[in-house]
């Protein structure tokens, strides 16, 4: 099945960047700059990925089972391809320029919050509306810090990732059990884009640009 | 892009069902779809249903009857899934299941320093939680003005909303609520009230407790009206309560009127106490109706003399309290730098193990209670 092919596909991506060789990381401690903003941006990933899997397991126990069953694995229907999908061709990825690798990112997650924050707006019990709001918050921090990111490297923004809440090309979901499902592939979604973009920012953080380099070697008096 | 058609369709679609109620749901194929009814079979919240509630009413339609249901698992409606035989789902229904809502009971409410109101409520029934409930808190002049709709919730737990201004006093209020959920709607009762008959306050600031003298059975509690109420013609009354470090018994001290001080007498000699002050704003603007208590003011702690001498010990001139947690201070500090190569892990386990000691070396115990 197709879904299986693009999984097969990211498992051999993850398997193979965790070959590549590791540069010494740099102490940035203090400075401020691209590199310091990279790096930001992969922390905000790892604690985004710690918090979703608070916010999932608790959504996905309201949704009820099967939802919350390990397993579970429901066909993706047409309607769910609204939601950006992070896997893609290993080649394709390795291929992408900074900008291009920032810009999927960013539009990425500028879709995603959209997506959550018209979520927050049905969702029944007070808890998670409390939790789903904490990682809306979180998660526009991660789309301003790409942003950052992108503007100190010198690149464009990408144009109008601000969509209105309720996408007007996609209709919502015509029934509660296939809006559970929708809830369900935003979720899995998610959860593979912050895999990924730890993966981005780590490549992203070993091509800092030159200059940055040079400053912090003559500061240690090389 | 047209979305591709679903695989099947379940009737009824998203159904809302009383608690005990029968369904008989069916799973049509779409006809494009190369399966056939004997290829299916369901699920409900990912258990498989038995063959033998199913019935085929055609050669792509098949059936399953559920009898007599339980209220839903979770409010987002119980997941019934129609599943071709590999396992693979085809379509899925959310059922809610559960009870209209009874009325709300036990409404009170209350005024912080006459700027707000806030209410709270309980449900009529423990069964409401099997669906979505809704709860509106609503307030109008009596006589005169439109409902209004209170918007900020869960103030004071989960059944509680806070009005927090454009009240007027002087004037009864009609205050309700309604809950309501896909089976239906309840009204509580009318409460009827006047914000001035409502009205509490912070507790009392500034308590302090001393001792009185060497009187070891005496203690001396001072503190100050609360500062909100100033500018409001009221006369406060307080109530003060007391108990030994460890027992968990509260003594009431409930006749100390309008004052702002109270000895507290025939206590234990040499005993650490913990006391708390609280204020009832009765007679706002000359209401005769008492107030609502505010919260007790945070534990203060004091301990009463002991006429005995103690080798070392630490109260000879005049007990006063300060000087002689300052002294035990300065011993334990003393202790420390002997016992501790440096300051670094100061913590609760050498205050234990400085208090072992103390108890080892010292006859009486003289301790100076932890504030909770």
């Amino acid at each position: 099945s197709p879904t299986g092919d693009s999984w097969g596909i990211f498992t051999f991506l993850c398997a193979a960047l965790c070959n590549l060789p590791a540069l010494p990381a740099l102490n940035c401690s203090e400075e401020l700059g691209a590199g310091q903003s990279i790096q930001q941006t992969y922390d905000l990933t790892r604690y985004l990925e710690h918090q979703l899997r608070t916010l999932a397991g608790t959504y996905l126990n309201y949704l009820g089972p099967p939802f919350n069953e390990p397993d579970f694995n429901p066909p993706r229907l047409a309607r769910a391809e609204r939601v950006p999908s992070a896997t893609v061709d290993l080649d394709l990825w390795r291929g992408l320029t900074d900008n291009a690798r920032l810009a999927a990112n960013y539009r990425a997650y500028s879709r995603l919050l959209c997506y959550l924050r018209v979520l927050d707006g049905q969702v029944g019990t007070a808890e998670l509306r409390h939790r789903l709001a904490h990682f809306c918050a979180s998660l526009q921090g991660l789309v301003l810090s790409i942003g950052g990111v992108m503007s100190s490297l010198g690149y464009p923004l990408p144009a109008g990732p601000a969509a209105p809440p309720a996408s007007p090309g996609a209709p919502a979901a015509p029934n509660d059990f296939l809006k559970k499902m929708d809830d369900f592939w935003l979720l899995k979604e998610l959860q593979t884009w912050l895999w990924r973009s730890a993966k981005d920012f780590n490549r992203l953080k070993k091509k800092v640009p030159p200059a940055v380099v040079t400053l912090r070697l003559e500061a240690r008096g090389f | 892009v047209s979305p591709a058609a679903d695989p099947a369709v379940i009737s009824p679609q998203d159904p809302t069902l009383l608690i005990g109620s029968s369904l008989v749901a069916t799973c049509t194929l779409s006809p494009d779809f190369p399966l056939k009814a004997e290829d299916l079979y369901w699920t409900l919240n990912g258990r498989r249903l038995p063959a033998a509630s199913y019935a085929a009413l055609g050669p792509s339609t098949l059936s399953v009857a559920l009898a007599r249901l339980n209220g839903s698992r979770q409010q987002s409606g119980d997941n019934l899934v129609c599943h071709s035989r590999d396992g693979g789902i085809l379509a899925g229904s959310c059922l809610y299941v559960g009870l209209p809502p009874e009325k709300p009971v036990n409404i009170t409410c209350w005024s912080k320093n006459m700027k707000d109101l806030t209410c709270k409520w309980a449900p009529g029934t423990e069964g409401e939680t099997f669906l979505h409930t809704n709860y509106t808190l609503k307030y109008k002049r009596r006589w005169y003005g439109q409902d209004n709709t209170c918007q900020e919730y869960h103030t004071a737990g989960t059944y509680s909303c806070h009005i927090p201004k454009d009240l007027a006093l002087f004037t009864p209020y009609e205050i309700w609520v309604e809950a309501s959920n896909r089976l239906g709607v309840a009204v509580s009762d009318v409460v009827m009230l006047d914000i001035l008959d409502v009205v509490t306050t912070d507790p009392p600031s500034d308590v302090h407790v001393s001792r009185v003298g060497d009187l070891e059975d005496q203690l001396s509690v001072r503190w100050s009206s609360p500062p909100a109420l100033k500018d409001f013609l009221f006369q406060a009354k307080y109530q003060i309560q007391y108990r030994v470090e460890d027992s968990s018994e509260w003594k009431v001290v409930d006749d100390v009127g309008n004052q702002t001080s109270c000895r507290l007498a025939g206590l234990r000699p040499g005993t650490v106490y913990f006391v708390q002050v609280r204020c009832n704003p009765f007679s706002i603007y000359g209401s005769k109706k008492a107030g609502i208590w505010s919260d007790w003011s945070n534990p203060t702690a004091a301990s009463t003399p002991r006429s005995e001498r103690v080798a070392g010990g630490c109260d000879a001139k005049g007990g006063e309290q300060n000087t002689t947690l300052r002294r035990e201070l300065k011993q334990f500090f003393g202790w420390v730098k002997k016992h501790a190569y440096g300051c670094s892990n100061l913590g609760i386990k050498l205050y234990d193990q400085w208090r072992v000691w103390l108890q080892k070396s010292h006859k009486t115990r003289n301790q100076v209670g932890k504030e909770p």
